[in-house]
């Protein structure tokens, strides 16, 4: 298949990816007028739960976590989108990477700043939160170092240092580029952050040894991030939760909502941004394949996880099996199968029905059916706790969900300013290449 | 004194750098300037680096602060843990393998911004060719009794153009 | 370590009064929740009475529980908080330090007899039960967790009053407002580490087990209980 860059001519290449940072349109403004709104009334909701007290969420005893840390979780997981693409295509040399990569670590930077909002925002006394960093403080107290709430705090700083480098790095050529001819305030936007960037050969040597080793260690790092964020879980000795196989379960069900998440931001990006030249049915068809396969490996996943819990019989882990298959929380059990395994197995799996559009039908279903999933994980296992006498029920209020909505709207408020900064195709490593010609 | 020669094919700037060196010039005269990465034959143009070292010395650091710090701190601040170990190599380490990568991270990163010269010019005098796109320019940092020779050489490899810059 | 707090709470004893509650209520200044608040699970009791039912109706048998927090010498609860707000003390407690507390709620997802409450809002008292605080306990503010501390304000008082009067502490001497309060007389407290204290042979008592004890928490409440 022959891709685009080899068809068109640089010199459009560049007016086609540098076009979209100089004009706003009207629906543009629109969109992110719609954004702030509910990215406000997040704010207002969040206020109102720092005035009150945690009281104003469907937070009770024994549910003490809910829909913040489903969605800490759900965020997190988006943020693998870049590392797994970006970070193992790039280490496989696979050329079909070089249009999405920097939507896909752009997808993870900003996923991981909405997500690391949520350990602070569940905190009962939120404005304390910096008592978890350790520095020597007048408490004449050091953290806790063994408590899995550090070890996540460290696995999010490590990411987001990490990934913010690793979206940078191979931004430094194309804003050089973009300081030769703009408005003053922008040259001097990309004139700083290129660090005077002039590309010689050292830079260029140093840029891709410096981008090679990055997505060596950003892998590790994404794999170790998820992995500490199920221990979380896993490390509690409640029924369902206490399970060796949450480490390696969350990995994949997070690759697997990431990948998700960059079918449907590249697809509107394609659309909006009047990408199709460059985001061709090639890059929907590999990615939508991929997708399947994370499906079939995260149904392989749930099934394990589940199977041995309902043969194994156990009454405690039972009362939580049944909880989530069989009563209370069945329909979003179900629906979270359909949504994740279902769907996309027939959009996908069907070679004849798999195009961008059912990849971005497919792709919205899982991200939905990744959300109920961290729903499933999290909240049946705390409703029915060890002693069946202090179960409970939860139900998320108003305050929960216009604080999850409001993420949503940053996500695209974030993306939105960043397509209007930032060229969101690498336009240096998009340029066709000598060895890649023949 | 500067010359700067335009190419436009790698090929022939390849062989204005072997020609170049062989005429005494070194490496650390000569900077290739394009607008996206050119990929030269072995032993031509070739850039040692210790990124990977770095990046190593620098997990291998940040780990060892990790757990040190982690050390001092659960044993300065002794609490009665109920039985569990004072000093939690295991429970803690996930922290230090954290720690240790972000020590890979901010190695490299650092070692970039060095090594490429961004935030150690090394003579800042020098001048930086306007790079036409798909245009490789070579510039030689030469005495003023080379430049002839050199630029002989360059025209012999198919330099587009050889311009002179600076005095001295 | 010199004592070791321990309780033992006969269940066939038990009569589900729920006198232990009200004085504990009383003694450690526990918030009063709303009617609706309530029926949202946002109660804090240290102590609560567990109901289980037996058998079919109407030939039904109530089997009443009470729990607290079991004061385990492998707390779950311990470890998993990132700012030791909830530690071990020196003579066995889980001790709740509020001060030290920022509500990450790991705590109370962690323990597995589910003893751990959160103040959701502000305390509140309808008039005029604000006029009856205990001075030796602090009110809590929001945003904290907190749990039975085997009263150990009372534990204090105890060993100040013995050390005055330069004698060792009194087996029963010391009594949380629970134990004190109840007229079963089911729940005795004591020093683990005396053997010869009530507790300590009660504990001894082939009819004492301990609650989710296959957990390995080594919980300090044992339970008298007829095995059938």
């Amino acid at each position: 298949m022959a891709t685009a860059s080899e068809l068109l001519p640089y010199k459009q290449i560049r007016e086609d990816l540098f076009r979209p940072l100089s004009s706003v349109s009207r629906s543009y403004v629109l969109v992110a007028i719609l954004a702030l709104a509910i990215g406000a009334s997040g704010f207002v909701a969040w206020s109102y739960q720092l005035r009150r007290g945690m009281g104003v969420t469907g937070l009770q005893r024994p549910v003490y976590w809910g829909v913040y840390i489903v969605d800490f979780v759900f965020w997190i997981g988006i943020s693998h989108a870049g590392t797994l693409i970006s970070a193992i295509l790039r280490l496989t040399d696979a050329a079909w990477r070089k249009p999405i990569t920097r939507a896909a670590e752009a997808i993870t930077v900003f996923a991981l700043m909405i997500g690391g909002m949520f350990p602070i925002i569940h905190l009962g006394r939120a404005w304390l939160f910096y008592w978890l960093i350790p520095y020597p403080s007048s408490r004449l107290l050091w953290p806790n170092f063994r408590s899995p709430l550090l070890w996540d705090l460290t696995a999010i700083m490590t990411y987001v240092t990490g990934s913010v480098i690793y979206l940078y790095l191979p931004l430094i050529p194309d804003m050089a580029q973009l300081a030769e001819h703009n408005t003053p305030w922008r040259r001097a936007l990309y004139r700083t952050l290129s660090l005077g960037w002039t590309g010689s050969d050292r830079e260029w040597h140093a840029l891709e040894r410096a981008m090679k080793l990055m997505a060596g260690i950003i892998l590790a790092v994404a794999v170790s991030v998820h992995t500490v964020v199920a221990w979380d879980f896993a490390m509690a000795v409640a029924p369902m939760w206490h399970s060796t196989i949450f480490g390696p379960y969350f990995v994949v069900g997070a690759i697997f909502s990431g990948i998700a998440a960059l079918l449907l931001a590249i697809s509107v990006l394609r659309k909006v941004l009047h990408l199709e030249a460059y985001l061709t049915r090639h890059h929907f068809n590999n990615l939508a394949k991929l997708l399947l396969l994370m499906s079939l490996l995260w149904l392989y996943f749930t099934i394990a996880e589940n199977l041995t819990v309902w043969y194994g019989n156990e009454p405690k882990e039972m009362a939580v099996f049944g909880a989530r298959t069989r009563a209370r929380y069945a329909p979003y059990f179900w629906i979270m199968v359909l949504l994740n395994f279902v769907v996309p197995f027939v959009l996908l799996g069907i070679r004849r029905l798999r195009t961008i559009r059912t990849a971005t039908i497919a792709s919205v279903c899982v991200v939905v059916g990744m959300w109920l999933e961290r729903y499933v994980i999290v909240v049946p296992t705390l409703a029915n706790p060890r002693l069946p006498a202090a179960s409970g029920l939860y139900t998320p209020t108003w305050v929960e969900i216009a604080i999850t909505a409001a993420t949503f709207a940053a996500m695209a408020m974030l993306y939105m300013i960043f397509a209007k900064l930032f060229p969101i195709i690498a336009v240096w490593e998009f340029k066709p290449h000598p060895q890649e010609e023949d | 004194m500067y010359l700067i020669g335009e190419f436009h094919e790698k090929d022939s700037a390849a062989a204005a750098i072997r020609l170049l060196r062989a005429g005494g010039i070194t490496p650390a005269e000569l900077d290739l300037f394009s607008e996206e990465p050119v990929e030269l034959p072995r032993g031509v143009l070739d850039r040692p680096s210790r990124m990977s070292l770095a990046s190593v010395l620098g997990a291998i650091l940040f780990g060892l602060v990790a757990t040190s710090f982690i050390y001092w701190s659960q044993h300065d601040y002794k609490l009665v843990t109920g039985g569990m170990p004072l000093f939690s190599f295991w429970a803690t380490g996930v922290i230090t393998y954290e720690m240790t990568m972000l020590g890979a991270i901010v190695a490299t990163f650092s070692w970039f911004l060095w090594e490429s010269g961004l935030i150690r010019k090394r003579d800042r005098n020098a001048p930086v060719p306007e790079v036409d796109p798909g245009a490789i320019c070579l510039r030689v940092r030469c005495r003023a009794e080379q430049s002839a020779q050199a630029i002989e050489w360059m025209r012999r490899a198919g330099a587009i153009e050889i311009e002179r810059r600076g005095t001295e | 370590m010199e004592h070791r707090w321990g309780m033992a709470i006969d269940l066939d004893r038990c009569t589900g009064c729920e006198a232990c509650v009200v004085a504990c209520h009383a003694e450690n200044n526990l918030p009063i929740s709303s009617p609706e608040q309530g029926a949202k699970g946002r109660t804090a009791h240290w102590i609560r009475i567990d109901r289980y039912y037996e058998g079919e109706f109407p030939d039904v048998k109530v089997k009443y529980m009470p729990v607290l927090c079991q004061q385990c010498d492998d707390a779950p609860c311990e470890p998993v908080c990132p700012v030791y707000a909830t530690y071990h003390n020196p003579e066995g407690l889980n001790v709740q330090v509020y001060n030290r507390c920022v509500g990450t709620f790991y705590c109370a997802n962690n323990c597995p007899y589910t003893v751990r409450y959160f103040n959701w809002f502000a305390p509140e008292w309808p008039e005029p039960l604000q006029l009856q605080h205990n001075p030796d306990v602090a009110v809590r503010m929001a945003g904290v967790m907190e749990k039975c501390t085997f009263c150990i304000q009372r534990i204090k008082r105890g060993k100040q009053d013995a050390a005055q009067d330069g004698r060792p502490l009194a087996d029963g001497e010391v009594q949380p407002a629970c134990v004190q309060s109840c007229p079963a007389e089911a729940m005795v407290f004591g020093d683990l580490n005396d053997p010869q204290s009530k507790v300590s042979r009660l504990a001894q008592n082939g009819r004492a087990t301990r609650l989710l004890e296959e957990l390995g928490t080594k919980p300090k409440v044992f339970y008298l209980q007829k095995v059938k």
